[in-house]
């Protein structure tokens, strides 16, 4: 599957995640540059399959924050304990990890490890993310990594 | 009729969310009872009924596909209807996990009215109260 499939697929699931578990959206892609300083949220999984590959999500503090006062139903999301911000993040991982590979035309069955809650300023994978989105108040960035296939 | 509900999910902000989707839906009186994997929801099983169980799939010590095998081959427990919720949405897995006993499955992302929707199903009158 070309790259831009890959990416594409991953903009469809970030928005489908949002919307339905998060009630919120994503309103296109993040300005570059923009929140590079910004203090994050970072989680990581990786998945067995066809293909095999891993999936970062790293999202500003802020934006984190009001991803789980919509989740948790909370209307003070500054008071939001740290631990908490972690365990939903890890959820959104997951989740859109699941809704990327439900869009891959296979039989085959996919194996997602848990999510693993990065510490902060962690070395993200090398490079530009797949995707930065801007999702309101703050951005989500993605890096996709597949692994080559066998045959 | 008050009806209880056993979510199973080794997340504890998707058991929260979970709880808060069915208690909006109209289900205010529901009694929520919690479980992190498999092996515990077994044991409250054992100890307590409950109407409905909504059970995550990958999950550590036990996972929910050995959750509703276990279920299965229980006398007692096999009549209690199990709701997959999970992010693994291939119609395989789908297909899996409905032979193997679970009544019902629903994808994560999913829609508040989607999970009510499969309970109302899987509950009957019950739900409708």
């Amino acid at each position: 599957m070309p790259d831009n499939e890959w990416d594409e697929m991953l903009v469809e699931a970030t928005g489908e995640v949002l919307e339905t578990m998060f009630f919120t959206g994503v309103y296109g892609p993040a300005q570059a540059g923009g929140a590079a300083a910004e203090p994050r949220v970072t989680a990581r999984l990786s998945f067995v399959g066809t293909p095999s590959g891993a999936l970062t999500l790293s999202v500003t503090e802020p934006a984190m924050r009001a991803l789980t006062a919509n989740f948790l139903a909370s209307d003070q999301d500054d008071a939001l304990p740290a631990a908490q911000l972690g365990c939903v993040v890890c959820e959104l991982a997951n989740m859109i990890c699941g809704s990327l590979l439900s869009r891959v035309k296979t039989e085959e069955h996919f194996r997602l490890s848990a999510p693993e809650l990065l510490p902060e300023g962690a070395v993200c994978p090398p490079g530009q993310p797949n995707q930065s989105l801007d999702v309101g108040d703050g951005t989500i960035d993605l890096w996709l990594s597949l692994e080559p296939h066998a045959n | 009729m008050t009806i209880r509900v056993l979510i199973v999910d080794d997340s504890s902000v998707m058991r929260t969310f979970i709880r808060r989707i069915i208690v909006l839906s109209g289900m205010e009186d529901a009694v929520f009872l919690e479980a992190p994997d498999g092996y515990e929801a077994l044991r409250l099983l054992r100890e307590q009924w409950v109407d409905v169980v909504l059970t995550d799939i990958n999950m550590p010590t036990m996972d929910g596909e050995e959750l509703v095998r276990c279920l299965a081959a229980d006398d007692l427990l096999k009549s209690v209807p199990v709701v997959i919720v999970s992010t693994d949405g291939t119609e395989r897995r789908m297909k899996q996990m409905l032979a193997l006993g679970a009544r019902g499955y629903v994808k994560k992302p999913f829609l508040p009215e989607t999970l009510r929707g499969e309970l109302e199903r899987v509950l009957g009158g019950a739900y409708a109260r």
